[in-house]
């Protein structure tokens, strides 16, 4: 997946940048991912769109807040995650990104 | 934190990650990340390095925290960085790039950044531009923690900016009667085709109003790549959701076009405080946020700074509101019991960072929380942070700033 990313980043870079004389490198950042609790699934689909910082910064979420998150990405911004995978993603934040609540927080 | 830099700044290409915070060692307690992860600081293409909450789309802060703040010009090489889609071009051709002004118009215009410089009326205007979910985190301190972005009030700065009157692209063009709203769009890219795309629309009349530019400068120079280069929307008094980035197409409009990213996200309760009651998720009806409030930030101390008794201690910071005027701040050093005034410094037109002062002799040894309070010229003032308007999107929050210092 990281690998993909990249060439990708190299692919965008055809032409020339005004202000310097050569294209603009855009750093990469590997943001810590825990593994386990099939991590390779959040990795597979969470990283299309936005790094993993997204998800690090908002802090410890609900499951109602992870749940709701993934919905929304399905949702609003059209990630191609099926029902199952869904289930897995918000089981992995919960577990390593938040805590178990039925509170809507 | 400087030690950090070189490892970082690898000029070009790949950096590993700075933080192995989780995945290597895991703590023996149940808890498998900080309270608050930490990201890394990095060197980006003409900046300094910054605090990397995400490096795609790049969301930058500067590493120094309310320093920035007691400057009254944030300088370009430390702005604050916020996109919202990955695919953003990492190089603009000015020979190629060119600016489209289309729609509800009698003469459609195709401009390169030449023809705004030379062919119209150049303007400069210093306006503060900030991230209509700066300082988002406080909200914790009155109900639970909102979503999106965690800012501290790093999303914020204050430059001057020069370009072309939007209202002169506009007449130029030639507006027909049928004219409403006016959208806006740039280069950054979804991932994904269905994804939304990051379009923003004002009304006609706004549109025409004077202060409004198309930037091609800031402060002095291009434009950083990361903050919108070669073009970017300015609008005075408005939080940044519209100061729309790599702007390559203004399109006049007959009717409003919904989108994701004008009605739903950078949305507030469309009702008379903005804010529901804390806790309830998004359920309510919503109207986009637009206008900033009145807002003050203590750039120093810091809550790191070490404070010698005997001391004076010079506290310092900015203000600014939706383009009204501060007529004043006021600071307290007891925790809100009693307020005095600052000392304001000139004014530098209505939509820019005043910078105000307050002398204090740090006579006692102790535990202080400093507060500052402003108050504009049409009697906005800044809520306590007790009293503030929740809302379930974490939007213009600006209670009154809080330090608290120890003076030893
Ligand atoms: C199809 C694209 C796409 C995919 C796939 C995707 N996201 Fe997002 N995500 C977005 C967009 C667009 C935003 C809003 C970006 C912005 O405003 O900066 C966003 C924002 C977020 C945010 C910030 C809070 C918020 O509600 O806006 C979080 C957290 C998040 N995504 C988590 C995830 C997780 C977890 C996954 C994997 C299940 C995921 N995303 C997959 C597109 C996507």
């Amino acid at each position: 997946m990281k690998k993909l990313f990249l060439t990708a980043l190299i692919l965008g870079a055809t032409t020339l940048f005004a202000q310097v004389d050569k294209p603009v490198e855009m750093p990469y950042v590997d943001y810590p991912m825990v593994k386990g609790d099939h991590d390779e699934v959040a990795q597979q689909y969470c990283l299309i769109c936005h790094s993993w910082g997204y998800i690090l910064n908002q802090g410890k979420k609900s499951r109602p807040y992870w749940k709701g998150t993934v919905q929304k990405m399905v949702n609003e911004f059209k990630a191609p995650i099926s029902k199952e995978d869904q289930q897995t993603i918000t089981n992995y934040l919960v577990k390593h990104y938040g805590y178990e609540t039925t509170s809507a927080h | 934190m400087k030690h950090l830099n070189r490892r970082h700044f690898l000029g070009a290409g790949l950096l590993l990650g700075a933080s192995t915070l989780i995945g290597k060692e895991l703590p023996a307690k149940p808890i498998a990340i900080p309270q608050e992860y930490v990201p890394p600081i990095i060197a980006f293409p003409e900046k300094k390095p910054m605090v990397a909450i995400s490096d795609r789309p790049p969301l930058l802060k500067s590493a120094k925290g309310r320093e920035l703040f007691t400057q009254p010009i944030t300088p370009n090489d430390e702005f604050f960085v916020r996109w919202h889609l990955p695919d953003i071009p990492t190089f603009v051709d000015l020979s190629t790039f060119r600016l489209e002004v289309k729609g509800e118009v009698h003469t459609p215009l195709s401009l390169s950044v030449d023809d705004l410089k030379s062919k119209f009326e150049p303007t400069e205007i210093t306006a503060v531009l900030q991230c209509g979910g700066n300082s988002r985190k406080y909200y914790k301190n009155v109900g639970p923690a909102t979503h999106g972005v965690q800012w501290d009030h790093g999303a914020m700065g204050c430059a001057v900016w020069k370009g072309v009157r939007l209202k002169d692209l506009l007449e130029h063009a030639g507006v027909k009667e049928s004219a409403r709203w006016v959208g806006l769009n740039g280069l950054e890219k979804p991932a994904m085709e269905e994804t939304p795309d990051f379009f923003r629309e004002m009304a006609i009349a706004e549109a025409l109003e004077d202060q409004i530019l198309v930037a091609y400068s800031m402060n002095g120079e291009d434009l950083p790549y990361l903050n919108g280069f070669p073009l970017r929307l300015v609008i005075p008094g408005h939080f940044a959701d519209s100061w729309v980035k790599m702007l390559t197409e203004i399109t006049v409009l007959d009717r409003y076009q919904k989108s994701f990213f004008m009605d739903v996200a950078y949305t507030v309760p469309d009702n008379d405080c903005e804010c529901v009651v804390s806790g309830s998720d998004f359920e309510y009806k919503r109207k986009p946020i637009a206008s900033m409030k009145v807002k003050s930030v203590i750039g120093y101390p810091s809550s790191d700074t070490v404070i010698k008794k005997g001391s004076k201690v010079k506290v310092a910071g900015v203000a600014f509101d939706q383009g009204k005027g501060i007529k004043e701040v006021m600071i307290s050093l007891d925790g809100g019991k009693s307020w005095s005034a600052a000392k304001l410094a000139a004014e530098n037109g209505k939509y820019s960072f005043r910078m105000w002062t307050y002398e204090w002799d740090a006579k006692i040894k102790g535990d202080f929380s400093i507060m500052a309070r402003a108050i504009n010229r049409i009697g906005n003032i800044q809520p306590q942070v007790d009293e503030i308007g929740w809302n379930a999107g974490g939007y213009q929050y600006n209670a009154v700033d809080v330090v608290n210092v120890k003076i030893v």
